[in-house]
Parts: structure tokens; sequence; C-alpha cells
């Protein structure tokens, strides 16, 4: 073995002994924002990232309850092993041999590991700054950030804030948002890195724009009930560049300032609490994101979502569904010859249902489709693997089950099957070189640790 | 029989009685200032598990309001100096305690002692009642005292003995089970519960949550 693979052998083995020991460390050690509010993990998430009635309270009241600390970082890293259902796909060449989908199917891989900057830092500013290490593209840069300006005001004899409000600045729509029915921290809230899945572009506010572009917002949370957002998304350069994680030649840049809306109801009952809303946001973005003089296509998306939560001691039960409409206005790419059609759509539903015993045993069932208008080349056919179906269309339909162990509060050890009854387009051979959608179906067992 | 039992039930509301007045935390008078800053606190940190005024939605968290003086003082207190041993006073509560002081611990028992208690809610009728009988007598042939001899005939205690009446019935049967497993440092409620069963305990915790 040559020196330098016996050196990365060696780091890698060094890695996963640092997260053994990290992961039988006493449950103490906690990330930062339980450490400045003294409270366990359970306090603000069902299970990490799913957050409690308090969870969200404590995010809108910008992560701003307890004692600042002197160093507000924490921890967090992943540990993962994928077995894709067929890892051989056609190499293409017509002669019926196969290439492998991914080298790093079945195998241990250190997926990555986060530090973040998260705490308060007075009374009214808290926030959080990740940086991610990515084990599988072996890069890094920030990651999801949220820093906020927040004010309470109780009317004359209130026993309680009747409003909270607050100024966001972030790099992910719905990053700020505090119901996991919205897509920055919606189901699944890990997934396989090395998993073959489908090509379809997501919507723009269903991740498109995440850490590429800047969101400087306000909002509302009056007494628990209504909550109402109105956010600006701008590209990152200039004094948000450090906002941005990709290249700006590889980035989804938008031109001008675009607006997110968002408003919800939320009820809490006993405990019980409910949340039905809806968001939305419209975007121009740039064909050439590195000439802003370059055409744009515009993007129209709206939302409804909601969740229920019931969380008791044993029982915790959750569900969440979020139903996305996107409206492509693609007359920059129709005319570059980018786009078969100027206008299309694009519709995703997820549904997820979720219950924990003891908020240490859990199990997750997730129904996730995507459907849109066909075109034949945003959604081209003839690449074995991530290829679209001849019918050119976007669709995809999968199921997932998810089963949970948390042996301490900041560790989770996950146990991920996902069916594909579709894939880019069809059932059976999508990619015209006789693969089945279930060929994708992934096992996915992660470690996943918070310190 | 029962005489003797009517002896030990005394001899018993005595002892406790005894001990917790020499257990009772010192009381120091409510400045100004530790009542505006306890108001502050309550109002923007307590309220946003404890509700409005100590009154709580979800019985993850008990109702605070009209709770004796004695009692919560006693309570923070042991959340500060980790006394109190079960996991939710572990995973919500140690940490919120921490930086208060006496004082503050004081004007905080002081101004939810003071607010409106919670409306009371009625459930099944037949699992009140039975709750009732052993609330009102106990069960004098499993040495299950009477909870009315320190909680008083209309649950709303005294002093360090908390005010039971109209607290979430999930709370109160979870705290039954947690002396029960004696995670919480007050023995006189361990020898009473001992034998006590879930469905009792359920029973008990419907009524008091139905009195106002």
């Amino acid at each position: 073995m040559p020196v330098c693979l016996r050196y990365l052998v060696a780091r890698r083995e060094a890695i996963l002994a640092l997260l053994l020991v990290i992961a039988v460390a006493p449950v103490h050690a906690l990330p930062s924002y339980a450490r400045q509010t003294g409270q366990n993990c359970i306090a603000c998430h069902v299970s990490f990232p799913e957050l409690t009635p308090y969870g969200r309270y404590f995010k809108l009241s910008g992560y701003t309850l307890g004692d600042r600390q002197t160093i507000p970082l924490a921890f967090m890293a992943q540990a993962s092993y994928t077995k894709i259902s067929d890892n051989q796909i056609d190499d293409g060449t017509g002669t019926g041999t196969t290439t492998a989908l991914s080298e790093d199917n079945s195998k241990l891989k250190f997926t990555g590991a986060s530090l973040f900057l998260a705490g308060k830092a007075t009374d009214n500013i808290g926030g959080f700054l990740q940086f991610t290490y990515d084990g599988i593209a072996h890069h890094s840069g920030i990651d999801n950030t949220d820093l906020r300006l927040v004010g309470r005001y109780s009317a004359p004899g209130s026993q309680e804030p009747d409003l909270l409000y607050g100024l966001t600045l972030h790099n992910n729509p719905t990053v700020q948002d505090a119901w996991n029915s919205t897509p920055a921290f919606g189901f699944p809230f890990t997934s396989s890195p090395v998993a073959n899945t489908p090509s379809t572009p997501s919507a723009l506010v269903d991740g498109s724009l995440a850490q590429q572009d800047t969101g400087i917002g306000g909002y509302l949370y009056w007494r628990k009930t209504l909550y109402a957002e109105l956010t600006l998304y701008r590209d990152s350069t200039g004094p948000f560049s450090w906002l941005r994680a990709p290249e700006l030649a590889a980035s989804t840049r938008l031109k001008g300032y675009n607006p997110y809306w968002r408003i919800a109801y939320n009820r809490e009952w006993d405990a019980h609490s409910l949340m039905v809303g809806a968001f939305g946001m419209t975007g121009n973005v740039y064909l050439d994101p590195t000439d802003t003089n370059s055409p744009t296509n515009k993007f129209t998306d709206w939302a409804i979502d909601g969740q229920y939560q019931y969380i008791t001691d044993p029982h915790v039960i959750t569900a969440q569904a979020t139903y996305i409409h996107e409206n492509q206005s693609l007359d920059a790419s129709f005319s570059a010859g980018n786009s078969a059609n100027a206008s299309n759509s694009l519709k995703t539903l997820r549904l997820k249902g979720t219950y924990y015993y003891q908020r240490t045993y859990g199990a997750t069932l997730g129904y996730a489709s995507t459907t849109g208008s066909a075109d034949s080349l945003l959604y081209a056919s003839g690449t074995p693997g991530t290829g679209f179906a001849a019918n050119s269309v976007p669709d995809s339909t999968s199921w997932t089950l998810e089963l949970d162990y948390l042996p301490v509060q900041n560790i989770r050890l996950m146990m991920q099957y996902i069916w594909y009854s579709k894939f880019n387009g069809a059932s059976t051979n999508y990619d015209g070189f006789g693969r089945n959608a279930s060929a994708n179906n992934t096992l996915f067992l992660n470690l996943w640790i918070a310190y | 029989m029962k005489s003797n039992f009517t002896s030990r039930l005394a001899i018993f509301a005595a002892s406790v009685g005894a001990l917790l007045t020499v257990a009772a935390p010192g009381w120091a008078d409510t400045t100004a200032e530790s009542a505006q800053r306890a108001q502050k606190l309550a109002v923007e940190v307590c309220s946003s598990c404890h509700g409005p005024g100590g009154v709580s939605v979800s019985p993850t968290f008990p109702h605070l309001a009209a709770q004796n003086r004695d009692y919560l003082v006693a309570q923070l207190v042991a959340f500060r100096e980790h006394t109190r041993g079960e996991q939710a006073a572990h995973d919500f509560m140690y940490g919120m305690a921490r930086s208060l002081d006496d004082a503050t611990i004081h004007a905080l028992a002081e101004f939810f002692s003071a607010q409106k208690p919670a409306p009371a809610r009625r459930g099944d009728a037949s699992l009140i009642a039975r709750g009732k009988a052993i609330f009102d007598k106990g069960d004098p042939d499993r040495n299950i005292v009477a909870c009315s001899v320190c909680h008083g005939a209309d649950a709303k205690g005294s002093a360090v003995f908390p005010r039971l009446a109209s607290q979430h019935a999930d709370y109160v049967q979870k705290q039954l089970t947690v002396i029960q497993n004696a995670l919480r440092a007050v023995p006189a409620m361990h020898g009473i519960v001992q034998s006590l069963k879930s469905d009792e305990m359920s029973a008990v915790a419907a009524y008091v949550a139905s009195l106002n």
C-alpha cells in the first residue's frame, strides 16, 4: 500500500475513533444552545432537528433565551453506510457492459462534519453559523446560517410577550422558519450523499437557493398564534459573498431583490399543537450567474403546509405535510435552447408521520412525489442511471421508512430505507438502458452526533 | 384497626409538618427590584413553557398560578441545587434555575402565588369519584394516607404542601410516579404512594384536576 494511501486510511480510522470517543462521552456535553439554556436537547427538539413548541419559541426569540456563552461552539458529525439496490449502470457504450454508479456504495464513510458558532450575543441578538466539511465531495464551506435581531412587546398587564418581532439575515429560504413542514428543515432531516437521487432540480423555495443567495427579512409572531414574514432574497455577492458556499459561476444567482412571504396559524392545546400555513416566493434567476447582463428566468412558487404534534412522556406523535407549486417562466432558457418550453410547472408533495417512544425509539414514514410539465431539453433522456425517461417528465415518487435510536439525546443512530416507485419519469426502464426505478432503492445506516 | 390508623395518621401529619417546617427555606422580603426582575422573567421566560401568569397549555409543564409560595421557593431551590432528580427536572429546569439568586426565587414565588389559578378540568365522572375517595379517605388497609391530610380538603395545600387543585392531571400522575420511584426528595410522600397503583394515581390526578 502506498504511503499516502496508508496515511489516508490511518486518518480515516483516527476520525472514526474520535467519533466513537465522542459518541460514548457523557450526555452533559451538549451543543451550544443546550449549554446556553442549561436545558437538554429534548426541550427544543422532538429529535434533532425537529422542533417542539418551545423550540420554535426559542428560535423565533432569536436564540436569545439563557446565558451567553464565552465560546458558543458546537460540533456535529455523521458517519454512514449506504447500500444502493443496484449499483451497476449501463456504461452507455452500447456493448451491454456496466459501470459502478458510485464508488462509495457499500462502504463505511465519514460523511461529514459541521462546526457551529451558535448562541446569543445579547438579549436581542442571536443566531448560528454553520461550517461544513463534506466527507464525500471532500470540500468545505459555509452551510446554513441564520442571524437575528429580535424584540418583544407585551401589552400593559399582559403576562407573556404578545408579540415577538425580528429581523433575520440568512442564506437558505425557510432555514429561518420554525416549523418542520418547510423545506430547509423538512424530512428527511438527513439522507445518503452516496445514493442516486432524482435528477429534477427542486423548486426555487425548495433548496435551489440554499447557501447560494442571501435573505434579509422581518417577521412577527403574535401570541403564539399568527406568524407572518416577508423576506427579500438577493445574490450573495459583495458584502454578502461570505454567505455563499459554491463559486459564483456554479450558483443559482438571483437578480435584484426577490420577495418571499410566509403566513401561519398556530394553535397549542394540552399536549397538542397544530399549524396550517402558506408560503411562497418569486425569483428572477440569471441564465449566466457570472453575467449580470444575461437574461433571466422567472420562478413563482406558492406552497401550503401543515404540522401536527402531540408531545407527552413517553409518547410523541408528529406529522407534516407540504405541497409546493412552481410556475416557471423560462424565456431565457427557451431562447438559449436550454428548454423545450417557454413555461413549465413543477409540483412537489411531501407527507411524513413520526412516532417516538421515550424520545429514544422512533419510527418515521415519509412519502414524496414530484410531477411537472414534460420538457425534452430540461428532462433529457439518454444518460444511463441519471437521465430521464423518453416521456421527458420530471416525475418521481418515493416512500421512506426510517427507524431511529437515540441512546442519549445528542446521538442518533438511523436506519433509513427509500423505495422508488417512479424515478426520473418512469417506473421501469426510466433511463432507456433498462434500469428500473426500484434499482435506486437505498439503505442508509447513519451515526449522527452533536456535541 | 381504624383507630390505630387514625392515631398513626395524626402522628404522621404532625411529624411531616414539623419536618417541613424545619426544612422550609428561609424567607426574604421581596424588594421592588427583585419583584421587577421576577416579573420580567415570568413574562419573558417562564411564560414560554408555563404560560401567561403561570397557566400552562401543555401538561408537560405544571401550572404555577396560585401555587403556594413556600412550595415554589423550595422547588426552585431544588432545581438550582439539583436535588430534584427526575429526568424532566434535569431536562428543563436545572438550566432555567441555575442563575436565580435567592431574592429572585422568592420574588418569582410571590409573583406566581398571587396569580389567578388555572381553571378546573372536568373529566370522567367515575374516575373523578374514585379519585375523590382516595384523596379524602386514603386506604387504611394499605397504609395509604388520605391526600387531604396534607394537601387540604380542597387540595389547595399550604406552605410547602403544594396546591394540587386544577393542576394538569397528566403532570400530577407523572409526579406520583416520580415520587414512587424516589426521584424527588420528599420522604413524606414516598411511603404514602408506595402501594398506590397506576390506575389509582390516574384517578387522584383526574380528581384534583377537576377542583377549582
